[in-house]
């Protein structure tokens, strides 16, 4: 562990390469997306409605703990960056293992989105009068086995990568887009049209944002949703380790 | 001028037969580029349109007439990428803070003719704007518009003065990176990321201080909420209708003013982080 917390350490010094102009401006963006997603919710839903179970007030706390806590509902590894830019390979040469080394990287570099943007926002949001209390306690269970699971997923979608011959923009591009609306981070499912969200709620996708948040919201049931988690984790982590050992020989990459 | 005309449309006509090329080579990297870019165009609108059904509209818009708009601005967004998409020509921050500009001036093509058409994607770029004429034409049957020659013209000038705005505004902010390189090498993503996130929603819920923020400093109601008022027949108000094109005028001529002091600069300084080797220390 004091390996892995060296990494980490190291990594939120790096975690920002362009400075904090570049930083404040990402931050900048998260916050204005946030503030549509607000604008939106308050124009659709008057105040006092109720729409599955989840009242207006609930629906703000719900996009506002999603973007605060965005780097832990959607893990993003650097294995697919450092896969197109020739990274990767050097984790070979060290002596720990790959994923362990990607997971000390991830871990660290969530310290300063968290701390100047996700700390600072859900304190406003208190401040606010929207405050992010949860309505179940089975939210932290559930938001360590999304943690978990989103690892397993983010390990597949670097294998699906190597599989299409490191093809990163497209596999980024991709990626942003199904887990915008499959994870349930940008709209609740209980929101959504024709039912769909009750097909989607149990997905290997679905379960990462979407039931940590509904349990959050206090629309979930914990059992169904931390079952589904339970069994995704448990079918996800030997297939991304059996993926990752399949494919490594097929990296190819730029370096440079 | 006819010259430089002539000369535009020849260098676009070479980047089209690059970009063919790039596809032709390796067709199955190329296809899945395309694809991936469909989704991703499809995808980021689909959240808002699918709240725009659940609750049969938006604010003051109907289900359809949000659809209309997010197809507007796919559409709009789709044509930027197409036009400006490649080289990061519309990315300028990139360029600069990388010290590319010294690769543009050797070329003995003007600066400004190589900003205009190296951007040109027309094949691997054109999935964004291909989706939205087909998201736009779907909403247009749908409201049963009537399309006047007239009425497309101010698509095309609306779509035209997007693309104005938004590379006014990702130059206004590249600009800055003549002068801090390293900082600010992402700043125009920023930029185009920012106008993006907000650019597809309906403002109608803002006050009416935020709109007027949004419509003119910050313009985000310019990427879609404002041309599609327009279009849409929901503003009667005849100055409204210049705002858009008026607006591009100004963000492009205000970027392209400071883009040229921040040349000086650079002419004076250069940037300390090019090598002979490449660029980026």
């Amino acid at each position: 562990m004091k390996a892995f917390f060296a990494t980490a350490r190291l990594c939120v010094r790096n975690s920002s390469e362009f400075g904090l102009m570049n930083t404040l401006g990402e931050y900048l963006i998260k916050l204005i997306a946030l503030a549509a997603q607000w604008m939106v919710w308050r124009a659709v839903l008057p105040e006092g409605a109720v729409v599955d179970g989840m009242t207006r007030r609930g629906m703000l706390i719900y996009v506002t703990v999603s973007s605060a806590l965005a780097p832990l509902l959607d893990v993003r590894t650097p294995a697919s960056g450092w896969l197109h830019d020739g990274t990767l390979l050097g984790l070979f040469q060290r002596p720990r293992g790959v994923f362990g080394q990607l997971a000390a990287h991830t871990a660290g570099g969530w310290l300063i989105p968290l701390g100047l943007y996700g700390l600072p926002l859900l304190l406003l949001s208190a401040l606010l009068g929207f405050a992010p209390v949860p309505a179940s306690g089975w939210f932290f269970p559930s938001l360590l086995l999304c943690v978990c699971q989103g690892f397993a997923v983010d390990y597949l979608f670097a294998c699906l990568q190597m599989a299409i011959r490191n093809a990163d923009w497209a596999m980024y591009v991709l990626r942003g887009a199904l887990t915008a609306l499959l994870t349930g981070a940008l709209i609740p499912f209980a929101a959504l049209p024709w039912g769909i969200g009750r097909w989607l709620d149990l997905s290997p996708l679905g379960t990462l944002a979407g039931a940590p948040l509904a349990l959050l919201a206090g629309i979930g049931d914990p059992a169904r949703l931390i079952g589904a988690q339970v069994f995704w984790n448990i079918t996800l982590w030997p297939l991304a380790l059996w993926a990752f050992r399949a494919s490594r020989e097929r990296m190819v990459s730029y370096g440079g | 001028m006819a010259g430089n005309i002539k000369r535009v449309f020849r260098l676009y006509g070479l980047y089209a037969k690059m970009d063919w090329l790039l596809l032709s080579r390796d067709m199955r990297t190329g296809l899945l580029y395309i694809f991936s870019d469909w989704i991703s165009a499809v995808a980021s609108v689909m959240g808002i349109a699918l709240l725009a059904v659940r609750f049969e509209g938006i604010g003051e818009l109907s289900a359809d007439e949000v659809l209309w708009m997010l197809g507007f601005f796919t559409m709009a967004d789709g044509f930027t990428m197409m036009m400006m998409g490649n080289c990061n020509n519309l990315w300028i921050s990139r360029v600069v803070g990388r010290g590319q500009v010294d690769h543009m001036l050797i070329q003995p093509v003007p600066l400004w003719m190589q900003l205009l058409t190296g951007g040109f994607l027309p094949f691997t770029g054109s999935s964004g704007f291909l989706t939205g004429v087909a998201l736009t034409v779907i909403a247009t049957v749908r409201l049963g518009l009537v399309m006047t020659p007239g009425w497309l013209l101010l698509l095309l000038t609306y779509m035209l003065a997007r693309v104005a705005v938004a590379t006014g505004v990702a130059y206004l902010a590249g600009t800055a990176a003549f002068y801090r390189p390293v900082s600010c090498e992402e700043l125009s993503t920023v930029a185009l990321d920012a106008l993006n996130a907000a650019g597809k929603y309906p403002l109608a819920a803002l006050p009416v201080w935020a709109q007027g923020l949004f419509l003119t400093a910050l313009p985000v109601g310019l990427m879609a909420y404002l041309p599609s008022l327009l279009l849409l027949g929901r503003i009667d108000a005849p100055a409204a209708y210049v705002w858009p094109v008026a607006a591009g005028a100004a963000f492009l001529s205000l970027a392209g003013w400071l883009f040229r002091k921040g040349l000086k600069h650079y002419a004076r300084y250069g940037c300390p982080r090019y090598k002979a080797m490449g660029f980026r220390n």
